[in-house]
C-alpha cells in the first residue's frame, strides 16, 4: 500500500497529541516574544478585533442567541435595557420604566434622540413591533416572553406590556436579547438574518464575511456614540482554541479567551491576562428528585450525601486549572441572591455521606446512568471515582454533542453534569427550580418552594426581592436539589492598548473592552 | 469508449443518490436536536414539536428526502438553520478555499517530486539518501505538527506569515498567496513525501530497462533519455498517486485549515467537538445556550 493512503488517518489520530506537544513548543518558543502591539494610542479612532468560536446563527431579532454571539448582535442592535456588572438593571433605549402595582403593566419609556442606521427615527411601534414578532416567533427568545398578552405602543416614546401574571426576569430579558429594537418595516425581510437594520452603536460593514469575520464600523449619530472607544469593532470566527491563542500571538486579533495552561506564557509575552472567576455554575443536576427512575434521589439524605462526595477544592486546582471557585450553590456570587454563610453546608466528607445513605436504607449504595457530554467527559473519572467512593455506581451513556441539551429533556437520566451561564436570580430560578425549568425535566415541586416562589413573583421591592431570593437559594442548598461543585471562570487576554472590563455578567458585550493607557 | 463512459457516469450518479440518501436517513434520527437547537434549552417539548411541523420534520423522512432531491435538482439547496446563509453560495465559498489550496499544493509537489525523484534515482549515492531521507522524515512527521510548528515561528515569532485567515485571489494576489503559504507548505511535504518515492522507484525501474540502454548505444544525450524517454514512462504510475493525493490532500486540508482558521468547508454547522475543561470550548456548541460563555 502506498503510504501516502494512510496520511489522512494519522493527521486525525495525531491531531489531539500534536495540539499538546505544540502548546510545549510554544511555551518555549514564544515567551520572548512580543505581542504585535499597536501604538499606544488613545483616540476614538482605535481598532478592536476579539476573537469568538461560533458565529451568530441569525441577526434576526426573533432568531438571536445569546453567548459570545452577542458580540455582534448587541454592537448591532440597541437594547431596551441594560444590566450592570453588579447585575443591577440601567435604562438604555429606554431612560425610565415603572411596573403597575399588581406588577402586570410594565411601562417604558425611550429616549427621544434614538435612530437606526438607515437615519429613521426609532419609535414605540418599532419597539412594539420586535417584541410581538419575537413573541409569536418560535426562537430562543420566545418563551420568555410567555407570560406577556399584550404589547402597546399609545404614543411615540411608550411602550406598554401587558403580562399575564407577574414575570420577575422581564427586566432582565429587556436587558438582553429579547430586548433588542429592530426595525418594523424590514424585520421579516430574508435580509434581516445576515443584513439587519440596526439600532445600535455599531454597523456591519461591507467587508464583513458572514460566518469568518464581523467588521463592524461605529455610527457617529447614535445616542451613545461617546461610550465606545473604538472606531472600528472587528470579531473574528475561529473555532480552534490553538488558532485563536496563534491569532492572538501574532496581532491578528487584540482579545481573547485564553486556557489557563497558556495564562503565565501569555503574561511573559506583554498580554494583559484577566480573570473572571465566576461565570458558570458547574453543577450535578439532580434531575430525579421524585424518584421515578432512581428512588433513592427522591430522598434527601441521599442528595446530601451527594453533596458530600465530591473534593470540590481539589476539582478546581487540578480540572479547572484554578480558574474558578468551589461552591455548594448556584447562585451568581455577585448577586443578592448568593449567601456565603452556605458555602459550608455540606463539605467534603465520603465517611458522613456513606452514613447518611445507611440511615436512608441505602447502605450498599445503588446504581445510576448518567449522559456522557461534552460537557462531562473531562470530569467523568473524578466523578465516577467520588460517588463510588460513597457507594453509588455510575454508567456513562454517550450522547452526540448535538444531543446534550437534549439528554435533560428526554427525561432519561436521573442526573446530568451542567454548565449553568450564571444570570439573575430569577432567570436562574425560571431555569432550574421553577416547575416547567428546563434544569426540572422531572417537574419536581414542593409546596414550600412554590409559596417562596410566588411570593418573590410578587414582590416589587429590589431590596426585599433579593432577601427572598437568599431564602430560595438557602432552600434549594438545604435540600439538596443539586450538587453544586464550582463556580467556572474565564481568562480574558488582551494585547497592550485593550483593556478587558467586563460591564455585565449577563451579557458579553464589545462594551467590555476599553482602550488603556499601556 | 462511449457506452463505457456512459455506464460510469450513471454509475457515478447512482453513488452520489445513494451517499445523499444514506446520509439524509442517518441524520433524520436527530431532527428534534435541530428544531431544540433552534429553540433553545428553555423550550417546551410542544414547542419542539410545533417547529418541527412548522419545518417540515414530522413528515416521513422518504418524503423529505424526495421533497429535498426535488429542490436540489433544481438548484435550490435551502438556507442553512445554522448559519441563515443560502447553502449553495455557502458551500461554493468554502470550497473555492479548500481548492485553492489543494490545487496550488498539487502543483508545487508535482514540481519538487519530480525534481527529487528524478534527482535521486539518477544521481544515486548521497543524493538519493538524502531524498529518501526527506522523503521519511515528510512521512513520519504528522502534517498538523509541521503547520503549528511553522505558524509558531513563521507568524507568530517572526511575523512573516499570516497565522490566521484567508484572503481571497481577487481581492489581493499577494496577501492570497501569503494567507495559504503555511497550509500549501505543510500539504506540499506531505504529498512530495509519497509522490517523490514513487518518481524515484518508477524512474530506477524504467532506467534499467533495455530501451534505456538502446537510447544510450545511439549515442542519445543523458538528459533527453531521463526526461523525454523515461519521465514520461514513469509518469504513468506516478499520475495515479497523483490522483490518490489529490483525494488525501483534500481530507488533509480540512484539518490543517481549522489550525489556520480559514473559512473551510468541514466545520460548518456550530458542533465543535472540543473536550477541552474549559466552558468556553461549549461556545460554539449552540444547543447548550449558552448565555454565560463570555
Amino acid at each position: 500500500m502506498f503510504p501516502v493512503l494512510t496520511r489522512t488517518k494519522t493527521l486525525t489520530r495525531t491531531a489531539a497529541a500534536s495540539i499538546a506537544v505544540a502548546a510545549l513548543l510554544a511555551s518555549t518558543a514564544c515567551s520572548s516574544s512580543e505581542p504585535a502591539a499597536e501604538s499606544q494610542n488613545t483616540s476614538r479612532n482605535e481598532e478592536i478585533s476579539i476573537a469568538i468560536q461560533a458565529q451568530p446563527a441569525s441577526l434576526d431579532p426573533a432568531q438571536l442567541a445569546e453567548g459570545q454571539q452577542a458580540y455582534v448582535w448587541a454592537s448591532i442592535f440597541d437594547t431596551l435595557l441594560m444590566v450592570d456588572k453588579d447585575n443591577k438593571i440601567q435604562p438604555s433605549a429606554a431612560e425610565s420604566w415603572k411596573y403597575s402595582e399588581d406588577l402586570r403593566t410594565l411601562t417604558l419609556k425611550l429616549r427621544s434622540d434614538l435612530k437606526f442606521s438607515t437615519g429613521d427615527p426609532v419609535t414605540s411601534s418599532d419597539v412594539a413591533a420586535t417584541l410581538e414578532r419575537t413573541r409569536t416567533t418560535a426562537g430562543q427568545q420566545q418563551p420568555k416572553l410567555a407570560k406577556v398578552t399584550s404589547i402597546s405602543a399609545p404614543d411615540a416614546s411608550t411602550v406598554v406590556i401587558q403580562l399575564s401574571s407577574p414575570e420577575p426576569s422581564l427586566l432582565n430579558y429587556l436587558a438582553q436579547a429579547t430586548g433588542v429594537i429592530g426595525d418594523a418595516d424590514s424585520l421579516a425581510s430574508e435580509k434581516t438574518k445576515l443584513r439587519p437594520t440596526g439600532s445600535g452603536p455599531y454597523v456591519l460593514s461591507d467587508a464583513t464575511v458572514d460566518g469568518t469575520e464581523y467588521v463592524m464600523e461605529r455610527r457617529e449619530d447614535y445616542w451613545n456614540a461617546a461610550a465606545f472607544p473604538f472606531k472600528t469593532v472587528k470579531v473574528k470566527v475561529i473555532q480552534d482554541r490553538t488558532a485563536q491563542y496563534n491569532a492572538l500571538q501574532a496581532g491578528e486579533v487584540k482579545a481573547a479567551l485564553i486556557q489557563a495552561p497558556q495564562r503565565k506564557q501569555a503574561e511573559g509575552a506583554g498580554f494583559t491576562v484577566k480573570e473572571v472567576q465566576a461565570t458558570a455554575a458547574l453543577v450535578l443536576v439532580l434531575a430525579d428528585r421524585k424518584g421515578d427512575l432512581v428512588p433513592a434521589l427522591a430522598d434527601v439524605k441521599v442528595r446530601q450525601a451527594i453533596n458530600m462526595a465530591f473534593d470540590r477544592a481539589q476539582i478546581v486546582k487540578a480540572l479547572l486549572n484554578g480558574v474558578g471557585k468551589p461552591t455548594e450553590q448556584v447562585f451568581d456570587p455577585n448577586s443578592g441572591a448568593y449567601d456565603p454563610a452556605l458555602e459550608d453546608t455540606y463539605g467534603f466528607d465520603p465517611e458522613k455521606a456513606r452514613k447518611l445513605l445507611a440511615e436512608a436504607g441505602y447502605p450498599d449504595g445503588f446504581a445510576m446512568t448518567m449522559p456522557s457530554t461534552v460537557i462531562s467527559q473531562s470530569f467523568e473519572p473524578v466523578i465516577t471515582q467520588a460517588l463510588a467512593d460513597i457507594g453509588i455506581k455510575v454508567t456513562w451513556e454517550p450522547v452526540p454533542p448535538q444531543n446534550t441539551a437534549s439528554s435533560i429533556a428526554s427525561k432519561k437520566y436521573p442526573a446530568v453534569l451542567w454548565f449553568y451561564g450564571l444570570n439573575s436570580a430569577g432567570r436562574q430560578v425560571g431555569d432550574m427550580y421553577a416547575p416547567e425549568a428546563f434544569l426540572n425535566p422531572f417537574k419536581w415541586n414542593n409546596p414550600e418552594l412554590d409559596t417562596l416562589l410566588e411570593t418573590v413573583a410578587n414582590e416589587p421591592d429590589e431590596a426585599t426581592r433579593d432577601g427572598l431570593y437568599k431564602k430560595v437559594n438557602e432552600y434549594t442548598v438545604r435540600q439538596a436539589l443539586n450538587a453544586p461543585i464550582a463556580y467556572v471562570g474565564t481568562l480574558w487576554a488582551t494585547a497592550p492598548g485593550v483593556d478587558f472590563l467586563p460591564t455585565s455578567v449577563v451579557l458579553p458585550t464589545v462594551r467590555d473592552f476599553g482602550v488603556s493607557a499601556r | 469508449m462511449i457506452s463505457y463512459a456512459l455506464r460510469r457516469l450513471g454509475a457515478g450518479i447512482v453513488l452520489a443518490v445513494l451517499v445523499t440518501m444514506i446520509t439524509f436517513f442517518l441524520l433524520s434520527g436527530s431532527l428534534e436536536s435541530v428544531a431544540r437547537e433552534r429553540l433553545g434549552s428553555a423550550a417546551t417539548q410542544e414547542s419542539v414539536k410545533a417547529l418541527m411541523a412548522e419545518l417540515g420534520f414530522d413528515r416521513p423522512a422518504i418524503v423529505q428526502y424526495l421533497d429535498w432531491l426535488g429542490l436540489v435538482l433544481t438548484g435550490d439547496f435551502g438556507v442553512s438553520l445554522f448559519t441563515s446563509q443560502p447553502v449553495a453560495p455557502a458551500v461554493a465559498a468554502r470550497l473555492s478555499v479548500t481548492l485553492s489550496l489543494v490545487v496550488t499544493a498539487l502543483i508545487i509537489t508535482v514540481i519538487i517530486s519530480v525534481a527529487l525523484g528524478v534527482w535521486a534515482a539518477t544521481r544515486g549515492g548521497v543524493a538519493d539518501k538524502v531524498s529518501q531521507g526527506l522523503s521519511l522524515v515528510g512521512y513520519v512527521v504528522p502534517g498538523l505538527l509541521i503547520a503549528i510548528v511553522l505558524v509558531t515561528v513563521l507568524s507568530v515569532n517572526l511575523k512573516l506569515l499570516p497565522a490566521t485567515g484567508f484572503t481571497p485571489f481577487a481581492q489581493n494576489p499577494g496577501k492570497w498567496a501569503a494567507s495559504i503559504a503555511i497550509p500549501v507548505i505543510v500539504l506540499v511535504i506531505g504529498g512530495v513525501a509519497s509522490m517523490a518515492a514513487q518518481i524515484r522507484g518508477s524512474m530506477i525501474g524504467e532506467l534499467r530497462k533495455d530501451y534505456i540502454r538502446t537510447l544510450r548505444t545511439r549515442g542519445v544525450r543523458t538528459r533527453s533519455i531521463v526526461l523525454r524517454h523515461a519521465l514520461r514512462n514513469a509518469a504513468s504510475p506516478a499520475l495515479t498517486v497523483l490522483s490518490l493525493e489529490f483525494i488525501q490532500m483534500l481530507g488533509g486540508a480540512l484539518i490543517i485549515e481549522n489550525v489556520f482558521a480559514l473559512p473551510d468547508s468541514a466545520p460548518m454547522p456550530s458542533t465543535h467537538r472540543s473536550k477541552a475543561t474549559s466552558p468556553s470550548s461549549w461556545a460554539s456548541l449552540s444547543s447548550v445556550s449558552c448565555s454565560w460563555c463570555p
